[in-house]
C-alpha cells in the first residue's frame, strides 16, 4: 500500500524551542499506528504539526499527505483534505454548542448526519451537543466530544491524542467503540480501512484497537518502531528507561 | 392623522433596507407598524384587537388623559439637552401604543424610524401604555438610508407597564458614518410586571449616548437588558442607564455585548437597590482591532440602599483566542467562518426576530478581524 501520511526529516519549534528533531515516520493507505511515550516526549508536538497548528513551526523537513506536500498548507486545507484530529485539552469555546460543529461538519451530507445521529441516540451524548464547546467537561466528555466531531468530519486520515487517558473503564469500551466506527472498513471487497495515527500514553486502547504498528517516541525522536503488542510488552516490563539505550 | 400608505407601499429599496432592521413590509409577521421617515409619519395602523397604535400627537389630541397621566410623566423634559430639544417641539412625532388590560399580542409589532436625508434631524417622543396582565413585543428598527452619512435621531421613550404585564423591546439600529443618536427612554414597572430590553448596534453612529431609567415600583417587578453593540473605527458608543429597585424582590440584570473594531465601546449601568431585591450587572467585551486607539471599558455599577439587595456584577474583556480559531479551522472551517461563530457564540443571544440582520454584520467583522490582530 502506499503512504498516506509521509514525514521526512522533521524539526519542529515551538515558542523558538525545538521540541521535534529529525522525525521520520510512514504511514500507509488502511493503517493504523500507535504512538508511546513518556510525558513530554513529544507526541502531542507531532501530531498538532501534522494538523498544522500555527504554533508548531516546522523548521526543517516535509510533511507529506497522499502524495501531496502540505507542509505550507493552513490548518483549514489539511482539515478540508481529509485529516483530522481529536486534541487532548481542547480550548473551551463559550457560547459555541457542539451541536452547531457537528451541523457544519455534516452539512448536507445525509448518510453522515445519519451516523451522528445515532450515535447520539445510543449514547446518552444528546446532553452533550448543547453545552458550550469543551465547558466544564469531564475527561471522558471532552473525549465522546471530539469522536462525535471527528465522526462527522470523516477524515481520511485521523489522529487522536490520549483518547484513553483519564477516563473510566465503562467510557473506554465506549471510546473504543466510537473510533472503530471511525475506521471501519470501507469496503468489504478492498478490506481497506481508514488510517490514523493514535497517541497512547497508557496502551489501554491497544485492548479495544487493532493497531498495524506502534512508534516509541523518547525526547523529540522516533527511537522505535514494531508490532504494537510486543512493544507494549516491552514497556510494561522495563518502562521506558529500557528504550533509552535504543536510542540513536 | 392622514394614512398616508401602508408599509406595502413602502419603495422597494427602502423596504430592504429597513428589513436589515427588523422592520418587515410581511403583514402576517408583525401585529402594527409606525413608520417615521425624517420628521413625517408615513403610516400606523394596528391589526391586532386590544392594541392601539396612533401617532403620538394624534393620540394626545384623542385622550387628554395622556397628557396629564403620562406625557413627560417617566422621563423629565430638562433632564438634558436631548429631552431639551424634543419638548421644545410644537408637533411631537412618534407612537402611542396602548395595549389593553388582559389583551397579549403574540405577533411582534414594529415601528421603523428612518432618516432618509442628509442633515435631518429627528426627534421622536414615544409612549407605552401595558396595562395590567398584557403583553407586547416590539420591534424598533432606527437607520439611516444609505448614501445618509449626517444627521441626527434625538428619541424619547417613556413605557408603563401595568401589574404583570410584559414587554420586550427590541431595538435595532443601523447608522451613517456622522450620525449622532440620543436616545432617553424612562420605564416603571408595576408588580409582577417584566420589562425586557434588547438593544443591537449593528452599525455604530458617530457617537451614540443612551440613558435609559427604570423604576421597578411594584413587588416581583423585574427588568433585564441586553445590549450588543458591534463597533467599528470613529464611533463613539456609550450605552447606560439606571435601574432602581424600589420594592421587595424585584430584579434586574443588565447584560452589555462589545466588539470592538475601532472605535469606543462604554459598557455602563448603574442598579440601585432600595428592597430586598436581587440585581446583577455582566458586561463582556471582546477586542479584536484597536485601530486609531479602539477601546471598550465597562463600567458595571452597583449600589445597595438595603440590608436585603442582593448585587453582584462580572466584567470581562480579551481577544478571540487563536486556539479557539484553529480548533474550529481544524474541523475544516476558513478562519472567517471560525471567526463568526465564535463572535456568534460570545454574543450568545436568541433574540426573537433577530438572526440573519445580525449573522450578516458579524460576518462583516469576521472578515476584517480576519485580517487584522487574530493573525
Ligand atoms: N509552549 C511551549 N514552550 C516550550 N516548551 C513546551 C511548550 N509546550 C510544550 N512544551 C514542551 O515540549 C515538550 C513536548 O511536549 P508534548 O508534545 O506535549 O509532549 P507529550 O504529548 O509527549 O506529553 C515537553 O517537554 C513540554 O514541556
Ligand atoms: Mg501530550
Amino acid at each position: 500500500m502506499k503512504d498516506l501520511l509521509e514525514i521526512k526529516n522533521l524539526c519542529v519549534e515551538v515558542d523558538g524551542k525545538e521540541l521535534l528533531h529529525d522525525i521520520n515516520l510512514a504511514i500507509p493507505e488502511g493503517e493504523i499506528h500507535t504512538l508511546l511515550g513518556p510525558n513530554g516526549s513529544g507526541k502531542t508536538t507531532l501530531i498538532m504539526t501534522v494538523m498544522g497548528f500555527t504554533r508548531y513551526q516546522v523548521t526543517r523537513g516535509r510533511i507529506f499527505y497522499d502524495g501531496q506536500d502540505i507542509t505550507d498548507l493552513d490548518l483549514t486545507a489539511r482539515a478540508r483534505l481529509g485529516i483530522g484530529v481529536m486534541q487532548q485539552r481542547p480550548p473551551t469555546i463559550a457560547g459555541v454548542k457542539l451541536h452547531q460543529v457537528l451541523a457544519y461538519l455534516a452539512a448536507g451530507d445525509l448518510q453522515r448526519n445519519q451516523k451522528v445521529q445515532e450515535l447520539l441516540n445510543q449514547s446518552q451524548m444528546s446532553l452533550l451537543i448543547d453545552r458550550d464547546l469543551n465547558a466544564g467537561l469531564s475527561g471522558g466528555e471532552i473525549k465522546r466530544s471530539e469522536l462525535l466531531q471527528l465522526l462527522a468530519h470523516e477524515p481520511k486520515f485521523a489522529m487522536m491524542d490520549e483518547p484513553d487517558s483519564g477516563v473510566d473503564l465503562e467510557s473506554l469500551a465506549l471510546i473504543g467503540k466510537m473510533i472503530n466506527k471511525l475506521f471501519a472498513i470501507e469496503s468489504a471487497c478492498t478490506v481497506k480501512r481508514k488510517a490514523g495515527l493514535i497517541i497512547t500514553h497508557t496502551g489501554y486502547i491497544l485492548d479495544n484497537i487493532d493497531a498495524d504498528k506502534a512508534h516509541i517516541m523518547l525526547a523529540g525522536r522516533i527511537s522505535c518502531s514494531g508490532n504494537p503488542h510486543l512493544v507494549l510488552e516491552i514497556i510494561k516490563k522495563h518502562g521506558y528507561e529500557g528504550c533509552v539505550h535504543c536510542m540513536p | 392623522m392622514p394614512q398616508l400608505f401602508t408599509i406595502d407601499q413602502l419603495r422597494e429599496e427602502d423596504a430592504v433596507e429597513l428589513a436589515n432592521v427588523g422592520v418587515l413590509t410581511d403583514r402576517n409577521r408583525r401585529s402594527g407598524t409606525f413608520l417615521l421617515r425624517d420628521v413625517l409619519p408615513l403610516c400606523c395602523y394596528s391589526s391586532a384587537d386590544g392594541m392601539e397604535l396612533l401617532s403620538i400627537d394624534a393620540a394626545l389630541q384623542r385622550y387628554d388623559w395622556l397628557r396629564e397621566k403620562y406625557f413627560w410623566k417617566a422621563v423629565r423634559p430638562d433632564l438634558d439637552e436631548v429631552t431639551l430639544q424634543c419638548h421644545s417641539e410644537s408637533i411631537p412625532r412618534g407612537f402611542f401604543i396602548r395595549v389593553r388590560k388582559n389583551v397579549k399580542i403574540a405577533v411582534p409589532t414594529q415601528a421603523g424610524l428612518f432618516v432618509a436625508h442628509s442633515n435631518v434631524t429627528q426627534n421622536v417622543h414615544n409612549i407605552v401604555i401595558l396595562e395590567d396582565d398584557s403583553e407586547l413585543k416590539l420591534i424598533s428598527g432606527c437607520l439611516t438610508l444609505r448614501g445618509v452619512s449626517t444627521g441626527s435621531h434625538f428619541a424619547v421613550s417613556e413605557m408603563y407597564l401595568g401589574r404583570n404585564a410584559k414587554l420586550t423591546n427590541t431595538m435595532l439600529h443601523r447608522w451613517g458614518p456622522k450620525v449622532r443618536v440620543r436616545p432617553r427612554s424612562g420605564t416603571i414597572v408595576g408588580a409582577g410586571g417584566q420589562y425586557m430590553s434588547n438593544y443591537v448596534s449593528l452599525q455604530p453612529a458617530k457617537s451614540i449616548e443612551s440613558n435609559a431609567l427604570t423604576w421597578l415600583n411594584g413587588s416581583g417587578a423585574s427588568a433585564k437588558y441586553l445590549t450588543i453593540i458591534l463597533g467599528s473605527d470613529g464611533a463613539t458608543i456609550d450605552t447606560g442607564g439606571e435601574v432602581y429597585l424600589n420594592a421587595d424582590d424585584t430584579s434586574a440584570e443588565l447584560v452589555h455585548r462589545g466588539v470592538c473594531t475601532g472605535g469606543h465601546i462604554f459598557q455602563k449601568g448603574l442598579l440601585v437597590g432600595n428592597a430586598r431585591c436581587r440585581a446583577h450587572v455582566d458586561c463582556a467585551g471582546m477586542v479584536l482591532d484597536t485601530k486609531n486607539s479602539g477601546f471598550i471599558e465597562s463600567i458595571p455599577g452597583l449600589r445597595g440602599m438595603h440590608p436585603e439587595a442582593r448585587m453582584s456584577h462580572e466584567a470581562s474583556i480579551g481577544k478571540i483566542a487563536p486556539e479557539q480559531v484553529e480548533y474550529l479551522q481544524a474541523r475544516g472551517m476558513e478562519e472567517r467562518e471560525a471567526i463568526s461563530m465564535i463572535i456568534r457564540g460570545f454574543l450568545d443571544t436568541n433574540i426573537a426576530g433577530l438572526g440573519p440582520e445580525l449573522d450578516a454584520r458579524i460576518a462583516e467583522i469576521a472578515e476584517l478581524a480576519g485580517h487584522g490582530e487574530t493573525r
